[in-house]
């Protein structure tokens, strides 16, 4: 899994066998724009970070003890690290219980799944966790998460018979309050930017239900749409945090960090693959000192 | 700037809306590297020629592929059998409860195959469009192999008159190794006449990954592209027939039975060339 950043690496080492600084800047970055591109980062974005990165590269000076290019693989580090949601550790932990978590996206992304998946996560914890099935929409959805919560051992409040998803998920939260649960999960139906009718169910759902986190699912194979699609979804709920899905394929994953800029959420998890336990906690910048090879990048950031 | 400089950065611009409407990065450099060609051949002076051999670049990805018609051949070849194919969530299920429905409508007598025995719900899933649509479905038991279920679906529907057999099968990364050798298992049973990839209308340069692959392991004939009602002027059918050489066969626009359409080339082409400019 390497995500977005699978050939920037190979460019930083170019990079660093040295040269006339300012040509390979420009290299570097001409080469990074289009990594990022071809990694379905969105293309407004690609500019906007290989510019900004450019601009701090050629007009700010080193701090004392630093060599130009060291200072500036730092300022590559901050930038790619900021487009991964930032330097912030992502917090896993409720702040209060109970924990009332909607999951949103479109359809097909990963939400029944990693309803489970969550669901699943949070039990190991040892927290005492609940699902609600309020997606009346998908033929089977129901089933779906009842049969994944039978195999995690996590119990599911659904009314396979009632379409409408709002009361479902406002008794499906009670239900669960009642009997003392500390993390409340919520399904909800794929829908896109432009199925008004169905973003209006999912701000009633919000608005009455008053989850205290909507979580964002996305599939990493999205392109250049998951901004204006991620920007939707922030407008009808905010989205608190991303989770991205499907990183066991060849996808890089870009467009669905377009969503962290769109939305300014962070990447809490990763999907990696169907089964209930392939979830990740996300942490962007050990995830970018990997991916770029540095391993010492965390100790070369203090020093500056 | 000379006018032949200036034609050279627009091609650079073109290049990059292409990109911002996702045809794969490697699709847009081919076509911006035939315009460049072209320009320095002279064949193209003028915007309006970039914009016109544009047009016929776009158009000729569509053409002289080789066209396949459901209904003909469901008439030919009785029966006529097709495996659904995909990575996961791309709309492989609902799409073939849709192209169930558009069968029948023409006369047809269809089976749909829930040989997705792995996902949980995926059985039930399909009994319930068999349900709404009265088309009936052959299921099978979660965890049991799917090329024994796709065999006995086949003996099943023959000996009952069913003409067109709907084989779904779990969405799979085509990466997944024993997956894929599980494909290529139910393929050999099967005997499809058609195979049919179903790719996601959103899915950015990973569309081109996804048609490599499945290609490559069990041969693809056709593709459908989903969620088209999402994004109308998406550059994936075109990132797919670059790699394929093989028809857009139908697109999806919806959730409903009826959102279902033929892919029309030329309004497609002329839907990116609007979004261009
Ligand atoms: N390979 C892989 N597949 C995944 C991952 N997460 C989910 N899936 C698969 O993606 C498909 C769609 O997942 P669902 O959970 O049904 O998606 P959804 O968003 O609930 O779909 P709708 O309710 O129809 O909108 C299923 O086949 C899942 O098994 C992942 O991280 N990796
Ligand atoms: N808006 C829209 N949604 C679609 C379309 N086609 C399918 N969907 C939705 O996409 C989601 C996934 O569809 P499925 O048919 O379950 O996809 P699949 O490929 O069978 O999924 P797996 O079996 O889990 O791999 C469902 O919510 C469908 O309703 C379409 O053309 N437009
Ligand atoms: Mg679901
Ligand atoms: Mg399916």
């Amino acid at each position: 899994m390497l995500m977005v950043f699978d050939n920037i690496r190979n460019a930083l080492t170019r990079f660093l066998k040295g040269g006339d600084y300012e040509k390979s800047v420009e290299e570097f970055i001409r080469e990074l724009q289009k990594e990022l591109v071809r990694a379905d980062v969105n293309l407004k974005l690609a500019v906007e970070i290989t510019n900004r990165i450019k601009e701090r590269a050629l007009k700010s000076e080193p701090p004392p003890g630093i060599s130009r290019r060291e200072w500036f693989i730092t300022i590559v580090y901050e930038e790619l690290t900021r487009l991964l949601g930032g330097d912030k550790k992502p917090s896993i932990k409720p702040l209060k219980k109970p924990w009332v978590i909607m999951l949103v996206g479109l359809q097909g992304s990963g939400k029944t799944t990693t309803a489970a998946k969550l669901a699943y996560f949070y039990k190991l914890e040892g927290y005492k966790v609940g699902l609600v099935a309020a997606d009346t929409f998908r033929p089977a959805a129901y089933t779906q998460l009842k049969q994944l919560g039978e195999q995690i051992g996590v119990q599911v409040y659904g009314e396979p018979d009632n379409n409408d998803a709002v009361s479902i998920a406002v008794k499906g939260v009670s239900f669960f309050i009642e009997r003392r649960t500390d993390i409340i999960i919520i399904d909800t139906a794929g829908r896109h930017h432009k199925e008004e009718d169905l973003l209006d169910e999912m701000r009633k759902i919000s608005e009455q239900v008053k989850p205290d986190e909507v979580i964002l699912v996305i599939d990493a194979s999205i392109g250049q749409q998951a901004h204006n699609i991620a920007k939707k979804f922030h407008e009808t709920t905010p989205i608190g945090s991303i989770i991205v899905t499907k990183l066991d394929g060849t996808a890089k994953g870009g467009g669905a960090l377009s969503a962290v800029a769109a939305t300014g959420a962070m990447v809490k998890f990763i999907g990696t693959g169907e089964k209930i336990d392939e979830l990740e906690v996300f942490n962007p910048p050990r995830f970018v000192s990997r991916i770029l090879g540095l391993g010492d990048i965390e100790s070369l950031v203090e020093k500056v | 700037l000379s006018s032949r400089e200036k034609l050279l950065e627009s091609i650079e611009e073109l290049k990059l809306s292409l990109v911002a409407n996702d045809v794969a990065y490697e699709v847009a450099e081919n076509i911006a590297s035939e315009l460049t060609r072209r320009v320095e051949e002279g064949s193209i002076k003028s915007r309006e020629d970039l914009v016109k051999a544009l047009r016929e670049i776009l158009l000729s990805y569509f053409t002289g592929l080789n066209s396949i018609d459901l209904l003909s051949l469901a008439s030919s070849r009785k029966p006529l059998k097709i495996v659904f194919l995909g990575v996961n969530g791309v709309g492989k299920t609902t799409t073939i409860a849709k192209v169930a429905v558009y069968m029948r409508e023409n006369g047809f007598k269809p089976l749909m195959v829930a040989a997705d025995t792995f996902r949980a719900g995926a059985q039930e899933q399909l009994k319930i469009h068999s349900e709404r649509t009265g088309i009936p479905v052959f299921t099978g038991k979660y965890g049991s192999d799917p090329a024994a279920l796709v065999y006995d679906a086949i003996q099943y529907g023959l000996n009952r008159g069913f003409n067109v057999f709907l084989i779904d099968t779990a969405g799979r990364m085509h990466v997944d190794v024993d997956l894929v050798n599980e494909l290529k298992k139910i393929v050999r049973v099967a005997k499809p006449d058609v195979k049919i990839l179903v790719v996601d209308a959103l899915t950015g340069n990973d569309a081109l990954e996804q048609a490599r692959f499945f290609n490559e392991a069990v041969g693809v004939d056709c593709v459908v592209v989903t969620k088209v009602d999402a994004y109308e002027e998406g550059g994936v059918p075109l990132s797919l027939v670059y790699i394929l050489k093989k028809p857009v066969l139908f697109i999806g626009v919806g959730q409903d039975y009826k959102d279902l359409k033929p892919f029309n080339p030329i309004e497609y082409v002329e839907r990116i060339l609007t979004g261009l400019q």
